[in-house]
């Protein structure tokens, strides 16, 4: 739990983060994300709650500096020296950590090869971003934390920093990151847990959330012209637009009498379509952004993988 | 990747010195690729020197100078200046302005340890330091001034001055809130002291130099006019005030300095 003053920023946090795996803290602006997670990077003091990071509590001090090298991170707005150039920087940080990364290998994997000599005032900010990525790297760390890495980044470079911590996390980093974007959460995280307002509302695995895998299907259509809800072969809601919508567990059989019934009477069904809610939707749902649906939120059930605790966090 | 090992690795006593040589080359690097740094702080004592040197080039003894030639006089000042500015000032704004960036916290993120950083800090602002006092004595030499001859005395003030207003510089750093006030504020301290304590033109009010005496400036003057220009050596009272302005810096700097740039 984290108060500043009378805002309680983190309330009720309790995760476990598995070794391997990608993990994303989802939420909106101020959902205490950056808090979260500099509570974990030892950076600010917890104000109750336990706490456990390799094994270790990153508010003790007597051991900061071993868990310091053993995890790696990038803060959420860049921060690299402008007058050293790309090579002097990493060299620099490599210093520090007693097994670090070959920088010159490290210049090449984040993308800036030939940037060697450049000074980082002279990069551009995704340049300069990725650098920072670097940085975070630089020291070979078990545990490596993002604090939104990718925003402000055009799609190819978000790609490329997606396809990166995929590559990290196969060579065995743990990676605990934040985002405010949707799909990046979906594409790459192994589970994810939404936060709102301090709190964690829902985790899972990115097809699980708030119980997307379960949920409803949904058919919707616009009533064709002529006809009136009371024809139509199946029961459904009404919108006063003329949107046609039915919410069933499994919608192969109603599909098949509804588009019969269509064409015997040689009717279209105007803006058909059959989904299930989005990523998207649980996500405006769960974190009430969108007011017009209040349902509680579900708790995903995540497969625990049976591997080892290696971060845990509980009643924060 | 470069063929040094890491600072990081061998044995501790040897580990330590490597690491604290690696800190001093890059913050070497870091203040001579920025401009603002290398000029105001190093270029401009020197431009003094060189302009005081050709306006006040009589080897005449003056009582406006205490009895010293106009150079003779300012030999010490300036050099006392220019501590003043590779310690105090240069700390000050830039630790301000690393705080704020993030660049502070980003290195607290490393295992390097906080002793490690601020003896790279100091230590770099010592080497500043004694570059340029040992190029203003140069020029003075160039202009006919003799050299000194309490060197051990001098040697001593350089240091202890260059410490003490290296802990007034992470003190003042850990008390403004944001860089961009950090120069103003740094220069609104220093300018009105840097005249009262006779930097530019002798002072000659027996009262206005007691209030100096109270400030680290006019001590770090005097401490450093004995030996340079009196032959005189250690001036024990004067060091005693800077010694005790360093202590309150050192102070404020460990209970006040913050790594990070929003207040918890
Ligand atoms: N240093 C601070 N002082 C006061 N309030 C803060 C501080 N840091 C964060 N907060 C507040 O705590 C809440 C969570 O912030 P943060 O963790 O930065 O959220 P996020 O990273 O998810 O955007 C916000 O309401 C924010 O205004
Ligand atoms: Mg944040």
């Amino acid at each position: 739990m984290k108060r500043y003053g009378a805002v309680e920023a983190v309330a009720g946090v309790s995760l476990t983060v598995e070794q391997g795996e990608i993990f994303a803290l989802l939420g909106p602006n101020g959902a205490g994300k950056t808090t979260t997670l500099e509570i974990l990077e030892g950076f600010r003091a917890r104000d109750a709650g336990r706490v456990e990071v390799l094994g270790m509590d990153p508010g003790e001090r007597s051991s900061g500096r071993r868990l310091r090298e053993q995890i790696g991170l990038v803060l959420q707005d860049i921060a690299v020296e402008p007058y050293l150039t790309v090579r002097e920087t990493l060299s620099r940080s490599a210093g520090y950590y007693p097994a670090p990364r070959d920088v010159e290998q490290l210049i090449e994997l984040v993308g800036l090869g030939g940037k060697q000599r450049q000074k980082v005032k002279d990069l551009s900010g995704g340049q300069q971003r990725r650098l920072d990525l670097a940085l975070g790297m630089v020291g070979n760390p078990r545990l490596l934390f993002l604090d939104e890495p990718t925003t402000g980044f055009d799609p190819s470079a978000r790609r490329g920093a997606w396809q990166l911590v995929r590559d990290l996390r196969d060579s065995g980093t743990t990676i605990l990151l934040t985002t405010h974007y949707m799909d990046e959460a979906q594409t790459l995280a192994d589970r994810v847990a939404v936060i709102n307002a301090g709190r964690i509302v829902a985790e899972g695995t990115p097809e699980s959330l708030g119980g997307r895998d379960t949920a409803r299907a949904r058919i919707r259509f616009t009533l064709p012209e002529g006809t009136s809800a009371d024809q139509l072969p199946i029961s459904a809601r009404l919108d006063s637009d003329g949107a046609v919508s039915v919410e069933l567990q499994e919608p192969t059989e109603a599909l098949h009498r509804l588009t019969g019934w269509a064409l015997q009477r040689g009717l279209t069904l105007p803006g058909l379509v059959v989904d299930r809610p989005s990523l998207e939707d649980v996500y405006l749902q769960l974190t009430g952004t969108d007011s017009s649906d209040s349902e509680p939120a579900a708790e995903g059930g995540a497969p625990r993988r049976g591997r080892r605790r290696l971060l845990s966090r509980s009643g924060l | 990747m470069s063929a040094a090992a890491s600072p990081a690795t061998g044995p501790p006593r040897k580990r330590n010195l490597t690491l604290l040589v690696h800190q001093v080359r890059y913050e070497q690097l870091s203040f001579w690729r920025n401009p603002q740094s290398a000029f105001f702080t190093f270029i401009f004592p020197v431009v003094v020197i060189v302009i005081f040197g050709a306006v006040f080039n009589s080897s005449k003894r003056e009582p406006f100078y205490f009895g010293l030639s106009g150079l003779q006089y300012y030999i010490p000042t300036i050099a006392a200046l220019s501590v003043l500015g590779a310690c105090y000032s240069q700390l000050a704004i830039g630790l301000a302005f690393r705080r704020q960036t993030g660049i502070l916290k980003r290195i607290r993120a490393t295992p390097l340890p906080a002793w490690a950083y601020f003896a790279g800090l100091m230590a770099n602002c010592v080497l500043l330091s004694v570059i340029e006092v040992a190029l203003i004595i140069g020029i003075g030499a160039l202009y006919g001034v003799p050299l000194p001859s309490h060197w051990a005395a001098i040697i001593l003030t350089l240091v202890l001055g260059a410490a003490s207003f290296c802990a007034l510089g992470v003190a003042v750093a850990s008390l403004v809130r944001n860089a961009e006030a950090a120069p103003a504020v740094v220069q609104f301290i220093l300018f009105p002291l840097i005249f009262l304590s006779g930097t530019y033109f002798p002072i000659h009010s027996t009262v206005l130099n007691h209030i100096a005496d109270v400030f680290p400036v006019r001590p770090f003057n005097q401490a450093l006019l004995g030996p340079f220009a009196q032959h005189t050596g250690f001036d024990w009272n004067h060091l005693g005030v800077l010694l005790s302005w360093g202590v309150i810096g050192a102070l404020v700097a460990i209970r006040r300095f913050r790594w990070d740039p929003r207040p918890e």
